[in-house]
């Protein structure tokens, strides 16, 4: 197992943020839900041994981080992780922000480094960009250059805390073709407020609410969940859990009692993420 | 290979003689514009040519074009044997922290310049900024707020605890030669362009201990206050180098050997992943 958390707590000024966390990852994509304040960048963090957890058994790659100092750099030199908020300095290159990294990851032979820093940036398509200032790309390339940082070396596990963030389509799409390649051969555990991203991408997900895991499954069994509890009709239903008007005019709810004359639908992986949430949980940004 | 470029084409016996460098330079450098011109030469000309060794032509094309130069302190400081992937971590920090390195300098040189225009009848200025300037620069490259790599840096093998004691001697290698250059320029005793270095050693491991309870920022200003009181207090009633005697210089010695021993004992017994000082 590449993460293995047995009880897992952490709190911020006694504010807890989770609570008794149980999970065990192996290789493969694994994606992380959860509404803001859920917990999931706390997660994260503690897998990618940015921060301890306050109570629990933490461990990763088979290895006990807070063993020794030895055991956490063993960890770190088969990690990569793209934190939620990445400062890019300005006055960098595009290659020498992605080569500093490699050097704190200890690519230390010039040539190796400069081949495995042209590799990662060819493997998120900023193959033409090396040369291009940090602070003249655009949000999803910066974005992507924070990811071709987390992929330095074939990490064997790979955390990333919404990679998908400010990438248009055509990049997720892209983003989706690369995690799933490396996916074969690493585990990936992602958070991402995009549900098609874990539907196309992950062959587990996992839902945190309120510190806790709500869900842990593949998204087959998740979209489950929600069969026989979505329904289009042609007027709103305010006892719905969940219920929003769509693009073609009828309304589409998700849960409660099933409407007079509605038409059942097939339920989708946010259906069913909204469903298990409850009422207090807003539609995901398309 | 006359009249328009475009109207005929080379033959693959050429092709390959140009590949191979059998043709003389005249026919070479004539092939050589005809294939500007001509797409279908062009195109037939790359099947011939070894693959390897144009992916290697290329690799190295890359290699120049985007490999980032580094400055030329770091040029200098590898010439006196500096390693390689050290220099790219302190060019990078070079860049971040040259509004430090401009600011350092300008109030060593404006402490300097009040002390020397006093005939060195005020030593203070220049003995309360000189140690002064590598605390405040380690501070500046310590913390979250200025480390725009803080958040990756925690979590790679090279580790934050070793970045910032790279970066605390590249603070100091870059500020001690130009506060000692002043301080031998400065009329007075000579023995004080050098006796300050004694509380700016100390300084930076008693910040160091400090910063793991309250922070790098708070402990490098208590620590700047604490040595601003003791320089101002003997303005007053003490002679101006009393501050850097040989008997205060023990304290700091004992306080430095305290404050090493603080940061020892807290980086074996923290459970708190990724810091150490």
């Amino acid at each position: 197992m590449s993460v293995e958390l047995n009880g897992v707590g952490k709190s911020y000024g006694g504010t807890p943020a989770l609570r008794s966390v149980d999970l065990s990852l192996g290789t493969g994509v694994t994606g992380l839900l959860g509404p803001n304040g859920a917990g999931k960048t706390t997660l994260l963090r503690i897998a990618a041994t940015s921060i301890a957890a306050d109570g629990g058994d933490v461990r990763l790659l088979g290895r006990d981080p807070h063993e020794s100092h030895a055991e956490l750099t063993e960890i770190r030199r088969e990690l990569g992780y793209l934190p939620q908020e990445l400062g890019y300095p300005s006055d960098m290159t595009t290659f020498g922000f992605v080569e500093y990294v490699a050097v704190l990851k200890e690519w230390d032979e010039r040539r190796a480094r400069h081949r495995e820093v042209r590799r990662v940036l060819d493997l998120v398509g900023l193959g033409d960009l090396a040369g291009k200032r940090v602070s003249r790309l655009s949000g999803g390339q910066r974005r992507r250059a924070g990811l071709a940082q987390a992929l330095i070396g074939s990490p064997r596990l790979l955390v990333l805390d919404e990679p998908t963030t400010g990438l248009d389509p055509t990049q997720r799409a892209q983003l989706r073709r690369t995690l799933s390649v490396v996916g074969h051969e690493s585990s990936v555990l992602l958070s991402t407020h995009q549900t098609e991203d874990v539907a196309a991408l992950c062959e587990r997900v996992v839902v945190l609410a309120d510190g806790q895991v709500r869900f842990d499954g593949t998204v087959v069994d998740l979209v489950a969940t929600a069969v026989g509890q979505v329904w289009l009709t042609d007027s709103a239903v305010p006892q719905a859990a969940v219920t929003w008007r769509t693009g073609t005019g009828r309304h589409r709810v998700v849960g409660g009692p099933r409407p007079p004359g509605a038409e059942a639908a097939e339920p989708t992986l946010e259906d069913a993420y909204l469903l298990m949430l409850g009422p207090d949980a807003a539609p995901l940004p398309a | 290979m006359t009249g328009n470029a475009t109207a005929w084409h080379a033959d693959p016996a050429l092709l390959s003689a140009y590949v191979d460098g059998r043709l003389d330079a005249v026919l070479g450098a004539s092939l050589e514009r005809h294939l500007d011109r001509c797409a279908e030469c062009r195109s037939a000309v790359g099947p011939l040519a070894d693959r390897s060794l144009l992916e290697q032509a290329w690799s190295t094309v890359r290699e120049r074009a985007e490999s980032p130069a580094p400055p030329w302190a770091i040029r200098q400081a590898r010439r006196l044997g500096l390693s390689e992937p050290t220099g790219v971590l302190l060019a990078a920090a070079a860049s971040l922290r040259m509004a430090w390195l401009v600011g350092s300098v300008v109030a060593l040189g404006f402490a300097a310049l009040a002390t020397a225009v006093s005939d060195s009848t005020a030593l203070w200025p220049f003995l309360l900024v000189a140690p002064l300037v590598p605390v405040v620069g380690v501070a500046a490259s310590y913390g979250p707020a200025d480390d725009p790599f803080e958040a990756l840096a925690v979590t790679t093998p090279y580790g934050r605890t070793r970045l910032v004691l790279t970066r605390t001697i590249a603070v100091l290698v870059t500020s001690l030669p130009v506060a000692l250059a002043l301080g031998l320029a400065l009329p007075g005793p000579t023995w004080v362009a050098a006796a300050w270095l004694g509380p700016a050693l100390a300084m930076l491991p008693v910040m160091g201990a400090i910063a793991g309870f309250a922070g790098p920022r708070l402990a490098s200003a208590v620590v700047a206050l604490v040595w601003t009181g003791t320089v101002m207090a003997s303005v007053r009633a003490l002679p101006e180098t009393w501050p850097v005697e040989a008997r205060q210089q023990a304290v700091y010695l004992l306080l430095a050997v305290v404050a090493v021993a603080v940061i020892l004992v807290r980086s074996r017994r923290t459970r708190r992943i990724g810091v150490v000082l």
